[in-house]
C-alpha cells in the first residue's frame, strides 16, 4: 500500500516542502530511500526501523520502499525521520490514512523512539501547506511562530500513535516562558571616562552607522562594542522574524518565546573563514556570521587580524544588505542587513595612536594597515581613536549615564528617521540625503573647502552627512543641517591609520 | 696577466659577448669595477677592503671573483668567515651574470660620481675619518662641503612639536650658512631637509643607506632630488641597493662624521639618533638636544641624552646650535604672529591641548564641555592654523605655513 506524508527540508534559510512517499510491497523484505538524500538523511533507515520495533511496532517483513519527492532537490539532516516513520505506519496499514491525512510531520527520532527537534524548524514548518503540524516539544515556540498551522507536539512515537488514533489527547503545548525583559548585563554605566566614544556609540546606534574603534590595548574598544545592542530599539515584528529565521536554520539556541526580538550582537573570532563569515558551508548551506548578525551588530575585534579576503567579502553585503551564495549544485540568498563594529590597534605595537607613541617600523606599520582596504575603511561612517581611560576615573570616578537613558534618545532619533521612509540615516541613499539633509550655507562652505583641500572625498562627504543628519536628529534640530553638526561629524570621522598620520616630505 | 684575464673574463661571460667590442671593457675606469664589486650581494665594507688589497687594481679583483678564484686568497675568507665557500660561489654565479660596462653606464647616466678611498676626489672630511668608507657614491656636487655642518636627526615617528622645532631649526641655521646634514628619511629628517630646502640657504647633505635611485621611503622621492639639486646625497650603495636595516647604522655613523654638530630633536628611548650621537661623540663631535615634555615618548631618548650628564648640551633653537658652532648667534626674536587670535572661548580649548598631542576625549576631560561645542572650536582653530589635526589627534601648531 502507498502512503504520502507531507514534511520539508531545509536550504540555506528557507525550508521546501518534500512528500514522503512511503511504499510497502511483497517482495523480499528490504528498505531503500530514493529521491536524492544525503549521508544523514539516508541514516533515517536504521534510525526509523529501530525506533518503532523500540515503541513495539511491527517492522514490516515487506519490501518498503521511501520516495522523497521532489526528487530533483537534495535532502539533507534527520528531519525527515518522523514523516518517514509515520508514512511506513500508513503504508502497513498499521495506521489507518484518515489519522494521519492534512498534517505534516517534522522531527528527528531516536533508537529509543523519542521525538527530537531538528535547525531550522521556524523555516521548515512555514514550508508546509498542511492544517496542523507535529514537531518535538522543543520545537513547539519555533513552529507557533509561523501562525498558519495547528501545531501538535508529542515527546516519543508511541504517544504519537496513541494520539493520531484518538486513543489518548494530544500533549499541551509547552507554555512560552514570560516574554525576555531586557536584561542587559552590559550597561553603558559601566564605561568610565570615553566620552568621545560614549557619543560615538549613541551616534551608531541611533544612525545605524558603521563605527571603527582604534586604539591601544586594554582601551575599552570590547567593553563599548558590547553595549551597543543595549542601545538599539527592539526589532520590528517583520525584522524579528528576519533574523529569528537565521537563527533557527543555524540552530541558534532561540530565546525564550521563540522570536530574536533583541537586536543580535555577533564577536565572531579573526581566525574566521570566509564561508564562516558570509555562510554557505555545510550541505545545507548553513549561514554565515553575517547572516547571524543581521538587523543586529556584527562586531570584529582587531579588525586587521582579520584575512583580507574575508574582509573584502564583507563590501558586497554592506552595499546590498543580502548575500548571495552559489554552489556549483545550488544557490541561496541570506539576510545580511547588519551594522558593523570594529576595533583595531592602530599598528602592531598597539600604542601608535598618538603622534610620537608608536615604536613600529615604517614596514611593519605598511604591512599591517595593508590589510585594511581603503574601500572598507571608507565604509565608516564613524571612525575614532579610543585612547585608554584616565586610571582616576576607573577608581573613584562617577558612572556613566545608563543605557536607558541613551536608548531613549536613540528612539527618539529613529523615529525621525523612519518619518523619511527608512529605517535608520545609514540606510539613506545619496538621492534621500539631497532631499532630507540639506547643508546651512556656512556647511556647505566648510564641505567645499575641505572637498577642495582633498581632506575629505565625494564619497566621504554623503558619510559625513549621513552623520550630521543623525546628530541633527538627536539634538532635535530640522533640517537644514547646521555647521556645529557638520563639524562634529568630521570630527568623528578620523584616519584610523598610524601611516598616514605620520608626517612625511 | 691584464689581458689574459679579460680574455678569460670574455670567454666565461655570456652577457659580456654579446656586449662585442673588446675595447669597451678596457673603457671602464677603476670606479666602474669597483661599483661592480659593491653592487654584489652581500659585499659590506670589510669584504671589500680585502678583496681590493689583495689585488693591484678593482679589475683584476672583479676577474678573480667572476673566476671563483678569490676563495684561494686567505684573507678574503678570513673577512668573509664560515660562509666563505658558499659566498665565493654566489659572487661567481652573479659576476658571471653582471654586464659591468652596463652597470657603469647606468651609474654615469644617472649622474651617479663615485669616489675611491685614496684617490683623488675623496672628500677630505671621510678622509680623515675613523672609519672612512671605502666608496662612495653621490648625486650633486660634493665640493659643497665646506662650510659649517649640523646634523639634525631623530624619530621617524615624531610628534608635531619636533616637525616644527626640527624645521625651524633647519631654516634658521641654513640662512646662517650652516648646511644641513640628514638622512632623508621620514619624521624628523624630513623636517629638517624640508625646513633647509624652505630656508634656500647654505646647500643642504643627504646621507642615504640604499642605492641613490632606491627612494627609502618611496613618498620621499621629490625631497632626494631636490636636496640633490641643491646640495649633494651620499650613499655607500650603489644603484638598485635596497635599503637594509644594517645599513643604517653605517649611514649614521657617516652622519656623525660630516656633522660639526649633531642635534638629535626628538628620539624614542633606544631610537637610531641616539646611535648617531654615539658615533658623533666618538668622533669628538658636540652633540645637542632638543628637551621635549618628559612624558612624551617620542622625547624619551632625548630627555636620557641631557640627564646622563654632560654628552650633550641643550638646544632650544638654531643661537643654542650656532655658539656651539662658535658662530654668532642671530637675535631671538619672536616671530611675528600673523594668524588672527582665537575667541576667548576657543582660546581655552587651545590651551587645553597644550604642547602635546590630545584627541577629544581629553579636551572633554579638561574643559568639561560637550563634544559638539568642542568640535567646533577645534575647526575654527583648525581652520585658522591654531591646531593641526593628525588621525583623530590635536597637536597645537606654533607657527603657521613652515611645516
Amino acid at each position: 500500500m502507498l502512503a504520502t506524508i507531507a514534511s520539508s527540508t531545509l536550504l540555506g534559510v528557507v525550508g521546501s516542502p518534500v512528500s514522503v512517499e512511503v511504499h510497502v510491497s511483497n517482495g523480499l523484505p528490504g528498505f531503500t530511500v530514493v529521491g536524492l538524500p544525503d549521508a544523514s538523511c539516508r541514516e533515517a533507515r536504521d534510525r526509523v526501523r529501530a525506533a518503532l520495533i523500540s515503541t513495539g511496532l511491527t517492522w514490516p517483513q515487506r519490501r518498503v520502499t521511501v520516495n522523497l519527492a521532489p526528487t530533483g532537490l537534495r535532502k539533507g539532516g534527520a528531519g525527515l525521520d518522523l514523516a518517514i516513520a509515520v508514512g511506513v505506519l500508513v503504508a502497513d496499514e498499521q495506521l489507518p490514512p484518515a489519522c494521519a491525512a492534512d498534517m505534516g510531520f517534522i522531527g528527528e527520532l531516536g533508537l529509543d523512539g523519542s521525538i527530537r527537534p531538528v535547525p531550522g524548524a521556524l523555516c521548515l514548518v512555514d514550508a508546509i501547506e498542511t492544517a496542523q503540524v507535529v514537531v518535538a516539544p522543543d520545537s513547539a515556540v519555533e513552529a507557533q511562530l509561523v501562525g498558519r498551522h495547528q501545531v501538535r507536539v508529542s515527546p516519543t512515537l508511541g504517544t504519537l500513535l496513541a494520539s493520531l488514533v484518538g486513543d489518548e489527547p494530544w500533549p499541551a503545548l509547552p507554555t512560552p516562558d514570560d516574554l525576555p525583559r531586557c536584561v542587559n548585563d552590559a550597561d553603558l554605566a559601566d564605561v568610565r571616562g570615553q566620552p568621545v566614544a560614549r557619543f560615538a556609540l549613541e551616534v551608531a546606534a541611533a544612525g545605524g552607522h558603521h563605527l571603527l574603534m582604534s586604539g591601544p590595548p586594554g582601551a575599552g574598544k570590547t567593553m563599548l562594542a558590547s553595549r551597543l545592542p543595549g542601545l538599539l530599539p527592539a526589532l520590528a515584528h517583520s525584522d524579528a522574524m528576519v533574523t529569528t529565521r537565521v537563527h533557527s536554520a543555524a540552530g541558534v539556541a532561540l530565546p525564550a518565546g521563540g522570536l530574536v526580538r533583541r537586536p543580535p550582537f555577533r564577536a565572531p573570532h579573526h581566525g574566521a573563514s570566509s564561508v564562516a563569515m558570509v555562510g554557505g558551508g555545510g550541505p545545507r548551506l548553513q549561514p554565515g556570521e553575517i547572516s547571524l548578525a543581521t538587523n543586529g551588530v556584527l562586531f570584529l575585534d582587531e579588525l586587521a587580524e582579520f584575512h583580507t579576503d574575508v574582509l573584502d567579502a564583507l563590501r558586497q553585503p554592506l552595499e546590498e544588505g543580502v548575500v548571495r551564495v552559489v554552489r556549483a549544485s545550488h544557490r541561496t540568498t541570506f539576510p545580511a542587513r547588519f551594522q558593523l563594529i570594529a576595533a583595531m590597534n592602530p599598528c602592531p605595537c598597539g600604542d601608535g595612536g598618538a603622534p610620537g607613541g608608536c615604536r613600529c617600523s615604517g614596514a611593519a606599520v605598511m604591512r599591517y594597515t595593508r590589510r585594511l582596504s581603503g574601500p572598507l575603511v571608507d565604509r565608516f561612517d564613524l571612525r575614532i581613536p579610543v585612547s585608554r581611560p584616565d586610571p582616576r576615573l576607573l577608581v573613584g570616578g562617577v558612572r556613566g549615564e545608563p543605557s536607558s537613558v541613551v536608548a531613549e534618545r536613540v528612539l527618539d532619533a529613529r523615529h525621525r528617521a523612519a518619518s523619511r521612509g527608512v529605517r535608520c540615516n545609514g540606510d539613506l541613499v545619496p538621492r534621500e540625503l539631497d532631499e532630507h539633509a540639506p547643508l546651512t550655507n556656512e556647511a556647505a562652505d566648510k564641505a567645499e573647502s575641505l572637498l577642495r583641500l582633498g581632506r575629505l572625498s565625494a564619497r566621504g562627504l554623503q558619510r559625513v552627512r549621513r552623520v550630521a543628519l543623525t546628530l541633527s536628529d538627536l539634538a532635535g534640530d530640522s533640517a537644514p543641517i547646521a555647521l556645529g553638526h557638520f563639524e562634529t561629524a568630521i570630527s568623528l570621522r578620523s584616519d584610523p591609520l598610524v601611516m598616514t598620520a605620520r608626517s612625511g616630505g | 696577466m691584464h689581458s689574459q684575464s679579460s680574455a678569460r673574463l670574455m670567454r666565461s661571460t655570456g652577457a659580456l659577448r654579446s656586449v662585442g667590442e673588446p675595447g669597451l671593457l678596457d673603457a671602464i675606469p677603476v670606479e666602474g669595477w669597483v661599483t661592480a664589486l659593491c653592487a654584489l650581494d652581500g659585499m659590506g665594507p670589510k669584504r671589500l677592503v680585502a678583496l681590493l688589497g689583495c689585488f693591484e687594481d678593482p679589475r683584476s679583483a672583479w676577474d678573480a671573483v667572476s673566476d671563483g678564484q678569490a676563495g684561494r686568497i686567505l684573507q678574503v675568507c678570513q673577512a668573509i668567515g664560515a660562509a666563505a665557500p658558499a659566498v665565493i660561489a654566489a659572487w661567481a654565479h652573479q659576476a658571471n651574470q653582471c654586464d659591468v660596462a652596463a652597470v657603469w653606464r647606468r651609474h654615469v647616466e644617472f649622474g651617479v660620481g663615485v669616489s675611491l678611498r685614496g684617490e683623488v676626489g675623496y672628500p677630505s672630511v671621510f678622509a680623515d675619518d675613523i672609519e672612512p668608507p671605502v666608496v662612495l657614491f653621490h648625486q650633486g656636487d660634493p665640493d659643497v662641503v665646506v662650510g659649517p655642518r649640523v646634523a639634525i636627526v631623530g624619530t621617524r615617528d615624531c610628534t608635531n612639536y619636533g616637525y616644527e622645532i626640527a624645521f625651524d631649526l633647519a631654516h634658521d641655521l641654513s640662512q646662517a650658512g650652516v648646511s644641513i646634514v640628514s638622512g632623508l628619511a621620514l619624521g624628523i629628517d624630513s623636517a629638517a631637509h624640508a625646513g633647509a630646502i624652505s630656508a634656500d640657504g647654505a646647500p643642504p647633505i643627504g646621507v642615504v643607506g640604499s642605492g641613490l635611485d632606491v627612494f627609502y621611503p618611496r613618498r620621499n622621492g621629490p625631497l632626494w632630488r631636490e636636496v640633490a639639486r641643491r646640495g649633494v646625497v651620499w650613499s655607500e650603495y650603489p644603484l638598485g641597493t635596497a635599503a637594509l636595516a644594517w645599513h643604517f647604522p653605517a649611514r649614521n655613523r657617516l652622519i656623525a662624521a660630516l656633522a660639526d654638530v649633531v642635534v638629535v630633536v626628538e628620539s624614542h628611548a633606544a631610537g637610531g639618533a641616539l646611535l648617531t650621537a654615539d658615533a658623533a661623540l666618538e668622533r669628538g663631535h658636540a652633540v645637542m638636544a632638543v628637551p621635549g615634555p618628559v612624558r612624551s615618548a617620542a622625547s624619551d631618548g632625548t630627555n636620557e641624552l641631557l640627564a646622563s650628564g654632560g654628552s650633550a648640551s641643550v638646544a632650544r633653537d638654531a643661537s643654542d646650535v650656532l655658539i656651539a658652532l662658535g658662530m654668532a648667534p642671530g637675535s631671538r626674536r619672536k616671530a611675528i604672529e600673523r594668524r588672527s587670535s582665537p575667541s576667548n572661548h576657543d582660546r581655552v580649548v587651545l590651551d587645553a591641548v597644550g604642547w602635546q598631542p590630545a584627541n577629544l576625549d581629553d579636551l572633554v576631560a579638561r574643559t568639561g564641555r560637550s563634544i559638539p561645542d568642542l568640535a567646533a572650536s577645534v575647526a575654527r582653530l583648525e581652520e585658522s592654523s591654531w591646531l593641526a589635526r593628525r588621525g583623530g589627534w590635536l597637536e597645537r601648531v606654533a607657527k603657521p605655513g613652515g611645516p
